[in-house]
């Protein structure tokens, strides 16, 4: 039972949050993911330090296109409700606004919903009433077909122009959205605001630009505290960042006490998962940090000015998407018999046409399926770049997957595979028991639905918030 | 031993050699220096150029960008990926392994 319903945050703060900007706005970042974790000890003094807004990006597509397609996070359940936890309480004891982008991760409106479950357990745990705004960031397939006949959707790199074939045939696509939805939803009363896909750096700058502070500094600042503890040292794990925006500069400081932000770090961050350190596209324009000026003005605060906002003519929002290919299954086996490692090529490639043999026998075609052969020790992360392929390994760590329709296809596929790889002869072979050592049993595991990439592109928009749909919802009220 | 002018290894030399997906498609890798006479030297040597780089990797140099960045004492490389990021013949969804190809660029 609830201790007693905390009262929402009154109209005043909410009024003071959308004036004008004063000598400085603080924005507390807690954590590169949520649910990637940040200590107490740095949350705590920062939320005494007086922040304007707490904000935690939630997603990231580095962990590939399978979790924005099975419409799942990639951190757990418990983790992600401890850091919620926490910050909501911060910004529910303090009266100011939680941001949180790219909630459950890719953003898509099962990410939502989720992380919505989770943060609403919290607030009926602990009492706890305040405005939230879910923002939506989810295409449907007509919206985006009509988007690609009117010629707004142009690719993001080395990808293939978008067809409305290629909509049809995805499984879900995001839009990512700029700082116009945050701030629709905090001019609406929102306390919390948790979006769907979102740029990570527009979690932080939304606020600021909205109260009138400099685009440059204030997307340059979001663009530094957004992955958090990574610029903070010691690196342990992730932690809170800070950064204080001033009308003409930037200060960014380690929540924790014990900690520091270093001026090479913060300077080096603009290089992190960017083609270039210059320049960072965000919807509205491009960040050009060519003019930047880096100080470390303590031993723990580096200063940061001369970041220029360049805006586009055309207002656009990245697009991320992919399609489902099937049903994934593998296993992995260690080889430690130097005659068949010396000819690991020849015996997988025989394998394949006596399983293509055995599978076509139960029906199923060669072309309905896919086995990759992966070889640890040798090339499995180069493949054909590996520049020491030449030297043979004591070891190999064999890795068979089975791409197919579904479970049932893809583990029949694979079982024929792993009895052809442990039995099937070679030349000069003297361990004639088997081939493979399997390091337990069952050996063969279902990994789950695959995806691939089939959106990256991005979209004109001649309105900011058309693709993001805004609901309000009265939590614990 | 060996002075400051022998030829050695980016290995020897770099801080930091990092490989990250930069979006689905690209991949980008970091040199770092720990001090600014190391980045300027090799910096300044050329060893790290489009030509090699592409040749390192199996590409072509016009879909190979180099960027010096002088305040953190870094150079930056970006390349294509050769599958996008989890594609069925990808092999590294997060691109993080794909700098092994740097540690031997010889730098005079």
């Amino acid at each position: 039972m609830p201790e007693g319903i905390v009262q929402p945050m009154p109209a005043e703060a909410q009024a003071r949050l959308l004036a004008p900007r004063t000598d400085e706005v603080r924005l507390l970042a807690c954590s590169g993911i949520l649910g990637y974790g940040f200590t107490e000890a740095a949350f705590r003094r920062a939320i005494e330090m007086g922040m304007h807004a707490i904000g935690c990006d939630g997603g990231s597509m580095d962990p590939g296109p399978y979790y924005l397609g099975e419409g799942i996070p990639f951190v757990s359940r418990k983790a992600m409700k401890r850091d919620l936890a926490l910050m909501l309480e911060g910004a529910i004891t303090k009266q100011v606004p939680l941001l949180i982008g790219s909630a459950g991760g890719g953003g898509g409106t099962p990410h939502l919903a989720y992380t919505r479950a989770v943060l609403e357990e919290i607030a009926a745990e602990r009492g706890y009433r305040f405005k939230l705004a879910l923002i939506e960031s989810e295409l449907s397939k007509d919206y985006l077909k009509a988007k690609v006949r009117a010629g707004a959707v142009t690719p993001l790199g080395p990808i293939a122009e978008m067809t409305e074939q290629t909509v049809e045939e995805s499984h879900r696509v995001v839009a990512m959205m700029g700082v116009e939805p945050f701030q629709q939803a905090l001019r609406q009363g929102a306390q919390v605001v948790l979006a769907g896909r979102a740029s990570d750096a527009a979690i932080y700058a939304a606020l600021p630009t909205m109260q009138g502070y400099d685009p440059g500094l204030a997307w340059h600042l979001g663009k530094i505290i957004e992955c958090a503890g990574a610029v903070v040292r010691p690196k342990i794990g992730q932690d809170c960042v800070i950064g204080r925006l001033r009308a003409d500069h930037f200060l960014i400081e380690p929540g924790h006490p014990d900690k520091r932000c270093e001026k090479i770090r913060i300077a080096a961050h603009t290089l992190y998962e960017n083609p270039s350190p210059y320049e960072l596209v965000e919807p509205a324009g491009t960040l050009d940090t060519r003019a930047c000026s880096y100080e470390q003005v303590d031993a723990r605060t580096t200063m940061v000015a001369g970041s220029r906002m360049r805006h586009a003519a055309r207002y656009t929002v990245k697009l991320e998407g992919v399609r489902k290919l099937g049903f994934r299954s593998m296993f992995m086996a260690g080889i430690r018999d130097p005659g068949l490692i010396g000819q690991i090529d020849e015996f997988t490639a025989g394998v394949r046409a006596k399983v293509a043999e055995e599978t076509a026998a139960m029906g199923i075609a060669e072309r309905d399926y896919r086995l990759v052969f992966r070889t640890y020790g040798r090339d499995a992360v180069m493949g054909t770049l590996e520049p020491e392929r030449g030297e043979l390994p004591h070891e190999l760590g064999l890795m068979v997957e089975c791409l197919a329709r579904d479970e049932e296809q893809s583990r029949a596929v694979l079982a024929k595979a792993r009895y052809c790889c442990l039995h099937n002869d070679f030349p000069g072979r003297l361990c004639i028991s088997g081939n493979l050592a399997f390091p337990f049993s069952p050996s063969d595991i279902s990994v789950g639905s695959a995806y691939a990439f089939s959106v990256w592109h991005v979209m004109e928009l001649d309105d900011p918030l058309e693709p993001f749909p805004i609901t309000m919802i009265d939590v614990g009220g | 031993m060996w002075g400051a002018d022998a030829v050695a290894r980016l290995k020897d030399l770099a801080r930091v050699i990092r490989s990250k997906n930069a979006g689905a498609l690209l991949v980008t890798l970091d040199v770092m220096f720990a001090d600014e006479a190391t980045y300027r030297r090799v910096r300044d040597s050329g060893a790290i150029n489009a030509a090699d780089i592409a040749r390192r990797y199996g590409l072509s140099h016009n879909q190979v960008s180099v960027i010096p960045y002088d305040v953190a004492q870094a150079i930056k490389i970006t390349i294509p990926r050769a599958h996008p990021s989890g594609d069925p013949l990808d092999s590294d969804v997060y691109g993080a392994q794909q700098h092994a190809p740097l540690l031997t660029i010889e730098v005079p």
